[in-house]
């Protein structure tokens, strides 16, 4: 490798991407754009529960009841009825994720102190809503209308995100996928474009060799991607309010690790196809699809079947999901990520090799 | 001291998958030489010029170039030469100076000699003016101009050049050879590939490549020898026949190999020496024989079958009165692409009946104007108006007017020859016994009368050429338009070709042909060259001759670049004080 002509080709390739202003803008835009939909779009939390209630009884207490699901955050009282097949047709047609009915005589078995049933019918098409709903809902009866006493008291303690804000869990997942969606995207195309304008051939009859080929894209292409990842984070902490618990400038470091991978994926790509659009679609398949599938993004890997598990330490969007969670959520140190950290150097280390081997000095 | 010599290949070959591109062979050059590398499109010339440049490793065989290995030392090979490959070698977003800087570090020239080089280059080239320019705004002369000063930056050795001279115009194609020349005083050995005779006849020695076999090696006199005496050139003098039967009488005669017609005389090419007496017996009393030159397609013709005369039959033509004979008509037609004017106020007329070419380098505007005059893009000025119809709207009438045959035989590779017959038939609103005689009849025209039992996309150039000719003359258009028809097409298939677009021609239908193959022109009626979206001049061949003060028998290229300079000092004129 000398000196002076891989400067030469970090100079070239610098020069191009700063006056190509469509690319500057996608690497731009777009990974922000993602940032916005996802962060406000995947939102795990259970709030504002559509409810029904089928009120028999029609007395105080179960009027008092009623109004605790009103009052509740969970539940939003939609509809009162007296007809159990309005309760039903609202149930088909999801105007109501949930239906309570309260018999007649509920008062005054309330009174007499004996047991008084109240039904919760809960809408498991979405079977996640339809398990927090009834838990909720079990929750507010067992309280009415006073909290009982048991033997046994649970007290419940979350860590590291104690709101239970799932933004908090979405946004440092939301790195690991946008920082394997665009970078590689970009530089997959850096190469291609050479081979199909045919300037390609001319580093191939010059003294360039393929590391100085490859290594002089990556730089440019990484600082591009480190920039991406400034921007991506100072966003996702500052607009979404995202607490960050553990070292910022480990989070940095780990995420600067990740994009040499991901550019790194992207690159050879590049080396194996021959046309953009080839590039493109396999840059897809290969990165955006599997980071939101097998990177414990949205689905946690574990309750996966052992081969899918398997599958997943393919694809290094789940390292540094780990990574990144750990840190932000958990203050994980060096130690906690090191292994993690050292999966995505070891990963970098082979998709470079591999892609200046493939990348050959050769027309065909 | 006897420094290595630049090529000596060995059995050297090529094939790709189990197409054998480059048949072994055995070439060495000497130091110092221009070696020209001719040969038609799909000859194998890009494949051996890469392997000859260490970017493509051969199949079989060895090749030392300056002495090291193509295959295990070509990055010794590469810092030693400079390869100017066909297309685009340059970066769009960079400028001129950015460019060649980029070419001279990574070529690992020192910073000292890259500045008093590039200097010299620059100033060449003529691109001193222009050292700012992005690359992508420079005309395909001054890109070509630049590449060809990133392969000498690093003062190569030996220098590969594939075509050179394509999508360049004459003027400039004449500024790049004379950087050559000064190269070459300097003992620089340089390889050319070339499809343009006038380059074959600059080099020392030419390669006639044919099918990646090495047909003839020799000095271009050597080389036209075997069709020396054989060519001569027939017009109908005072007998009162048309070419059209004068050609029918020669190709039944044994000893004519070959007859090309052009518009103002036939051209035979002989089996065999004959003497021009002899010949002249053998002719219709009255028509005027005289001896002509040998060319290096002749040598390709040679080598084929002769036609024979059934071959050459061609059906009768009806003329096709309709009324009105109006061919084609521009009047100030402009069109812009953002602030690019692609076509700038263009005013020409084609009566029917006309072979009109449109010459012109790549990115002149050829293809553009051809698709407003076709409705398939804006006019932004001035009107056009064909076979009496108005460009402007692009309405049926107008498309049922027209035939148009485009750069890539728009056909479908997918499909037989005989489903792109019959969809393009109903896509012109042609069903049933209809389709089936236009089928009939254009299959006829064009001489489609087998037709393989196979996928266009494994039919040969030369059928594909004519079965795109008939998919756009099913619907008996009276203005066809052809955008490059012949390139990747042999020789006598490109005569045969001409030959139908004359009889169509002769039947009342305009054809415009645009073409950056000067010589193709010489089939045509009347010329029209353009350059940068202007029209530079338009007329015969010797009118523009008469009028640009040239001689009667000056080549199109001679033309071209007069016309060239005309404009040019006409433009300064009016820039001038």
């Amino acid at each position: 490798m000398k000196a002076h002509r891989l400067g030469a080709l970090i100079v070239k390739e610098s020069r191009e991407l700063i006056r190509d202003p469509v690319t500057i803008a996608l690497a731009v835009i777009m990974p922000l754009i993602m940032l916005f939909l996802f962060g406000y779009a995947v939102n795990l939390d259970v709030e504002q529960v559509a409810v029904g209630i089928y009120d028999l009884d029609n007395t105080p207490a179960s009027r008092d009841l009623s109004a605790r699901f009103d009052s509740s955050r969970y539940f939003q009282l939609e509809q009162k009825t007296t007809d159990l097949r309005d309760l039903e047709s609202a149930l088909q047609s999801s105007t109501i994720s949930m239906g309570v009915v309260i018999p007649a005589g509920f008062a005054r078995q309330l009174l007499r102190g004996d047991e008084a049933p109240v039904q919760v019918i809960v809408d498991g098409g979405y079977p996640v809503l339809g398990r927090l709903a009834s838990a909720y809902a079990e929750a507010v009866i067992a309280n009415f209308p006073a909290p009982r006493q048991s033997a046994v008291r649970v007290q419940a303690r979350v860590w590291f995100n104690p709101s239970l804000r799932s933004v908090n869990f979405v946004i440092p997942g939301l790195f690991a996928v946008i920082l394997m969606a665009f970078p590689p995207l970009l530089t997959a195309l850096a190469i291609v474009r050479e081979k199909e304008t045919g300037t390609i051939e001319q580093i191939y009859a010059s003294p360039v060799t393929s590391t100085e080929f490859v290594v002089g894209k990556l730089v440019p292409y990484g600082l591009v991607a480190f920039l991406e990842i400034l921007m991506v984070m100072v966003v996702g902490f500052a607009w979404f309010q995202v607490p960050i618990a553990g070292s910022p400038i480990l989070l940095l470091t780990s995420a600067f690790v990740y994009v040499l991978t991901t550019v790194g994926i992207g690159l050879l790509v590049s080396s194996l196809v021959r046309t953009q659009l080839a590039a493109m679609l396999i840059t897809l398949i290969v990165t955006l699809m599997p980071s939101f599938l097998f990177s414990g993004f949205l689905f946690p890997l574990f309750t996966m079947p052992l081969a899918l598990q398997l599958y997943s330490w393919l694809f290094p969007a789940g390292y540094f999901m780990e990574i990144s969670r750990g840190i932000v959520l958990k203050s994980a140190g060096l130690e906690a990520v090191l292994p993690n950290l050292m999966m995505l150097i070891v990963y970098t280390v082979l998709v470079f090799v591999f892609a200046a081997w493939r990348m050959k000095q050769k027309v065909a | 001291m006897s420094s290595p010599e630049p090529i000596v290949a060995k059995g050297l070959g090529r094939q790709f998958a189990d197409n054998v591109v480059i048949e072994p062979l055995d070439v060495s050059v000497d130091r110092g030489q221009r070696v020209g590398i001719v040969g038609a499109d799909g000859a194998g010339k890009t494949t051996l010029l890469q392997m000859l440049a260490g970017i493509l490793d051969p199949t079989v065989g060895e090749c030392r170039v300056l002495g090291f290995d193509t295959r295990r030392e070509a990055k010794q090979v590469a810092a030693r030469i400079g390869y100017m490959s066909q297309g685009f070698t340059l970066y769009d977003r960079l400028s001129v100076k950015e460019n060649l800087s980029f070419a001279a570090r990574i070529r690992d020239v020192p910073d000292e000699l890259y500045r008093e080089r590039s200097e010299r280059l620059l100033s060449m080239s003529g691109l001193g003016r222009f050292t700012d320019r992005p690359a992508a705004k420079l005309s395909g002369g001054m890109r070509k101009k630049l590449s060809l000063c990133t392969n000498l930056v690093h003062e190569p050795e030996l220098l590969i050049l594939d075509e050179p001279g394509l999508g360049v115009d004459p003027l400039s194609r004449r500024h790049l050879w004379a950087m050559l020349d000064r190269f070459r005083a300097q003992g620089l050995t340089m390889v050319v590939a070339t499809s343009y005779m006038d380059e074959a006849e600059l080099c020392d020695r030419i390669l006639l490549l044919e099918q990646g076999r090495v047909l003839a090696d020799g000095s271009l006199e050597e080389l036209l020898r075997p069709a020396a005496g054989r060519v001569f050139t027939v017009n109908a003098g005072n007998t009162g026949r048309g070419l059209r039967e004068l050609s029918g009488i020669l190709a039944h005669i044994e000893s004519v190999h070959s007859v090309q017609w052009l518009p103002d005389h036939l051209r035979l090419v002989m089996n065999a020496d004959i003497a021009e007496n002899q010949l002249a017996e053998l002719l219709p009393e009255g028509t005027h024989l005289a001896a002509a030159e040998p060319r290096l397609e002749d040598l390709f013709v040679l080598r084929t079958e002769k036609m024979t005369g059934e071959q050459q039959q061609f059906p009768e033509l009806t003329r096709q009165d309709r009324g009105k004979e109006e061919g084609l008509v521009a009047t100030g037609l402009s069109v812009r692409f953002g602030h690019f004017k692609a076509v700038d106020r263009v005013s020409f007329e084609a009566p029917s009946g006309e072979l009109l070419a449109l010459l012109g380098p790549n990115g002149a505007g050829k293809t553009t104007l051809i698709r407003a005059l076709c409705g398939l893009v804006a006019i932004d000025e001035g009107s056009a108006r064909v076979a009496g119809v108005s460009s402007g709207g692009g309405s049926t009438t107008l498309r049922r007017q027209i035939g148009y045959m485009s750069q890539r035989f728009s056909l479908y590779l997918e499909l037989t020859p005989w489903e792109n017959l019959r969809f393009f038939a109903n896509a012109y609103g042609l069903a049933g016994g209809a389709a089936r005689a236009a089928i009939d009849w254009a299959r006829e025209v064009t001489g489609l009368t087998d037709i393989p039992d196979k996928l266009t996309g494994d039919l040969s150039s030369a059928l594909r050429q004519r079965l795109a000719l008939a998919c756009s003359l099913l619907h008996r258009p009276r203005v066809l338009f052809l955008d490059e028809p012949t390139s990747g097409v042999d020789p006598v298939a490109r005569y045969r070709f001409w030959r139908v677009i004359r009889e169509l021609a002769a039947s009342g239908m305009t054809v415009l042909v645009t073409t950056h193959y000067l010589e193709e022109a010489a089939y045509c009626d009347r010329l029209a060259l353009m350059l940068d979206g202007r029209l530079l001049a338009h007329g015969s061949r010797s009118s523009l001759n008469h009028s640009l003060g040239l001689a009667a028998d000056a080549t199109v290229e001679t033309l071209f670049t007069a016309a060239i300079e005309q404009a040019g000092t006409a433009n300064s004129r009016a820039l001038g004080p």
